[in-house]
């Protein structure tokens, strides 16, 4: 109790000591500032409002129209909006957002924490590994698109390997098969963004100390028990950042279904952001495209604040 | 207090300096047709590029350029895929070049009609007019004044790769869809080969093929479909021509006429498998014939159409000026960009640039000797007439054809019926 004491006074002196100290920081910077050094940070202070509130705000205006993308345009109210929830192919789209998003993030981070967990210590080409993990991140999605496209095709690889084992009857055109096509974009991602997660569980188990690991060791726990009361909780926030991450890439996800299936077949792997894109500048309903944009930005908004709220929780 | 105001003017000069570089470089972007002056012979045009061949426009615009001494043609060359939204952008944004490639009809962005409803469009002269193709005036003027200038003819319809065609024993192009059928399980018994190449991934080719068969079974009994439809006596759900015309794809499918896996097919598709000769007809515009020539040596092309129901129906096809040039309303060079249009309209000019193509010149065409070119199969149906324009330049939007296209790929995969097709079409157009 006495300790205790003695600590919040002392804690109340330094909460007063800076005072004044403070004060004067305070009125310097003040001065600082009214001397004009705002103005320095305005341009890019306009720049940043222009390109991406004002730009954003007047593409949210046009959700509320019927501009085609030239020429004048009415206001119609939610027309837009009605349109869009009573079309089954944007409910599809939708669905499909989501299960890309999601199917990724559970994927990716299990996968990535794996890698991660396996190439932390001990393997000994655990730096060529890592590399070679990696390396798929930063190559262009578009690129990697086009190979994974390659891979698929009728006269691809796959089926190639099919016929050569006698399994000629399996063969088909996987990115044209309205079931797997959806599965065939969520492989891509999961293969490319997978290194992406494993740098960052492997720079939240370089902070996890061995000490911790080793007393839970000699404790008598079992190698699940350790990774689940002593790893998992230790890297929480690097789950949280790769999650969030993960999420909103996978939301807005894009390059990959244009190369590989443009949305097709027949629509069967359209999402919001392809469908944005198509509304909005191959078929000249930019209204609708913008109305759709509008939805997707909601979407990742919210999911963004869930994220932000359950990592907060985390920290406490 | 002489620092003091030495550093405030500076402060202003740093936080002006930015803003007019920044206002310079914008206005350098979006000047394009505005640089020059009242009365000045030079003038900027944009064309879209597919490949790395030289275009067309620019083969003439360089010409031009030689013929008359003084004249500067300022070339902008696009790529294909955005040349759409490029131009819709530009004439949006008041900077879209003196003369622009447009395309006849209305729906996309580069479509005539589209842009002049929107204004961006100045009419042009007798001369244009003279140029329209007999049935095309719709999808060049409103109002009886014309805001296009048809360059050439193209023949939508099948490529076919003859000599393939007689390595598996197909002689002669069937003429009736019994013989389509037949031929079908002929190249298909003869290992690893199909009659037809389709990019069922493709929303272009699907949306051709369907046009094409079209052409037999709307068109050619009711050559002004497309009105009735704008005027809603008809609909696509409600025409037999329409649902035979997808009814005959699905045929054509469960006969082996496609390709193995041509529901998952890109546009790859087709270049490698009809130079291959491992598919022996594809459907698109017959320009695709010379270039086909190009790519695949010692093989050669005939532009064909898509035979009828039955023998005793009419041959049909869709022939329509798909290339064409425009004037910008808001051009400060109208004297000097309309006189490179006279000089374009001219018959030396038109069969350049229609060499170049591979397409038919605009004017003469009854006229027109075609034996012993690609086009001789459809000799007879070019001079008589007995053709329309490609269906989707009179419809209203890009999604009808969009729906038609994605619908086909459906009905390949089994997504979709018929039905629910052309329901999907018409719902598009009444959007």
């Amino acid at each position: 109790m006495h300790s205790g004491t003695e600590a919040n006074t002392v804690a109340g002196q330094q909460h007063r000591t800076p005072g004044p100290d403070r004060k004067t920081r305070s009125r310097r910077a003040r001065g600082v500032v009214g001397f004009g050094h705002w103005w320095w940070a305005l341009p890019g202070v306009l720049v940043v409002l222009a390109i991406h509130y004002v730009a954003t705000g007047v593409g949210g205006f046009f959700a509320f129209t019927n501009w085609t993308g030239i020429g004048s345009f009415q206001l119609v109210g939610l027309a837009n909006f009605q349109k869009i929830l009573g079309d089954p192919s944007k409910i599809l789209a939708l669905g499909n957002t989501l299960f890309l998003a999601f199917g990724s993030v559970v994927i990716v981070n299990i996968v990535g924490l794996a890698i991660a967990l396996a190439l932390n210590r001990t393997l000994k080409s655990r730096y060529i590994l890592r590399v070679l993990f990696f390396m798929p991140v930063v190559l262009s999605p578009l690129a990697v698109s086009y190979i994974w496209k390659f891979i698929f095709d009728f006269n691809g690889p796959i089926n190639a390997i099919l016929k050569s084992v006698g399994l000629e009857s399996w063969q088909k055109s996987w990115l044209g098969d309205p079931t797997f096509a959806i599965w065939a974009v969520l492989i891509v991602i999961v293969w490319q963004q997978t290194g992406f997660a494993m740098v960052i569980y492997l720079a939240g188990l370089a902070g996890v100390p061995t000490e911790v690991e080793e007393a839970a060791a000699i404790d008598g726990t079992t190698l699940w028990q350790r990774f689940w009361h002593v790893t998992l909780p230790a890297i929480r926030p690097a789950v949280a950042i790769s999650t969030t991450l993960g999420i909103v890439n996978g939301l807005r996800v894009f390059d990959q279904i244009m190369a590989l299936t443009n949305g097709g077949p027949a629509g069967a792997t359209e999402t919001l952001a392809t469908q944005v894109y198509k509304q909005a500048f191959s078929l000249a309903n930019f209204g609708y495209g913008a109305a759709l944009a509008l939805i997707l930005s909601a979407i990742i908004l919210v999911f963004a604040v869930i994220q932000q709220r359950v990592t907060r929780g985390t920290e406490s | 207090m002489t620092q003091h105001r030495r550093s405030h003017a500076q402060r202003i000069g740093l936080f002006a300096a930015p803003l007019a570089v920044g206002a310079l470089v914008l206005s350098g972007c979006s000047s394009t047709s505005g640089t020059s002056t009242d009365g000045s012979q030079s003038f900027s045009l944009s064309y879209a590029v597919s490949t790395g061949v030289e275009s067309p426009f620019e083969t003439l615009a360089k010409a031009y350029m030689a013929a008359t001494p003084g004249v500067t043609i300022t070339l902008n060359a696009v790529p294909n895929d955005s040349f759409s939204q490029t131009t819709s952008t530009q004439f949006q944004a008041g900077n879209g070049s003196d003369v622009i490639e447009s395309q006849p009809g209305s729906g996309a962005g580069q479509r005539i009609i589209t842009l002049a409803k929107a204004g961006f469009l100045e009419p042009l002269d007798d001369g244009a007019t003279a140029l329209i193709p007999s049935g095309n005036e719709s999808l060049f003027q409103i109002d009886g004044k014309t805001y296009g200038q048809a360059l050439s003819i193209s023949f939508v319809g099948n490529i076919l790769n003859q000599t393939a065609a007689t390595a598996a024993g197909i002689t002669s192009f069937p003429t009736d869809f019994t013989g389509v059928l037949a031929d079908c399980k002929t190249v298909a018994a003869s290992g690893g080969k199909s009659m037809f190449v389709l990019a069922g991934a493709a929303g272009p080719n699907t949306g051709a093929t369907a046009s094409s068969i079209a052409a037999t079974r709307v068109y050619a009994e009711d050559p002004t479909w497309n009105q009735e439809r704008t005027d809603k006596k008809t609909t696509f759900a409600g025409t037999q021509g329409w649902k035979d015309t997808l009814q005959a794809i699905i045929d054509m499918k469960d006969a082996g006429c496609f390709q193995s896996g041509a529901e998952g097919a890109g546009f790859d598709a087709i270049t490698n498998g009809i130079t291959t000769g491992t598919t022996l007809t594809m459907f698109g515009p017959s320009g695709a014939a010379a270039d086909l020539a190009k790519a695949g040596a010692g093989n050669t092309y005939t532009v064909e159409a898509f035979p009828p129901a039955t023998s005793s129906d009419k041959a049909f096809g869709l022939a329509s000026a798909n290339y064409s040039l425009s004037l910008n309303a808001a051009s400060k060079n109208k004297d000097a960009a309309k006189k490179f249009l006279d000089w374009m309209a001219e018959p030396a000019q038109s069969k350049t640039f229609a060499d170049a193509q591979g397409s038919l010149p605009v004017t003469g065409l009854a006229d027109l000797d075609l034996s012993g070119t690609n086009y001789a199969p459809v000799s007879e149906i070019v001079k008589s007439g007995s053709y329309v324009a490609f269906p989707n330049t009179g419809w209203p939007n890009s999604a009808v054809y969009d729906a038609l296209g994605t619908g086909v790929q459906g009905l390949l995969t089994g997504q979709t019926t018929v039905d629910s097709v052309l329901a999907s079409m018409d719902a598009a157009w009444d959007q």
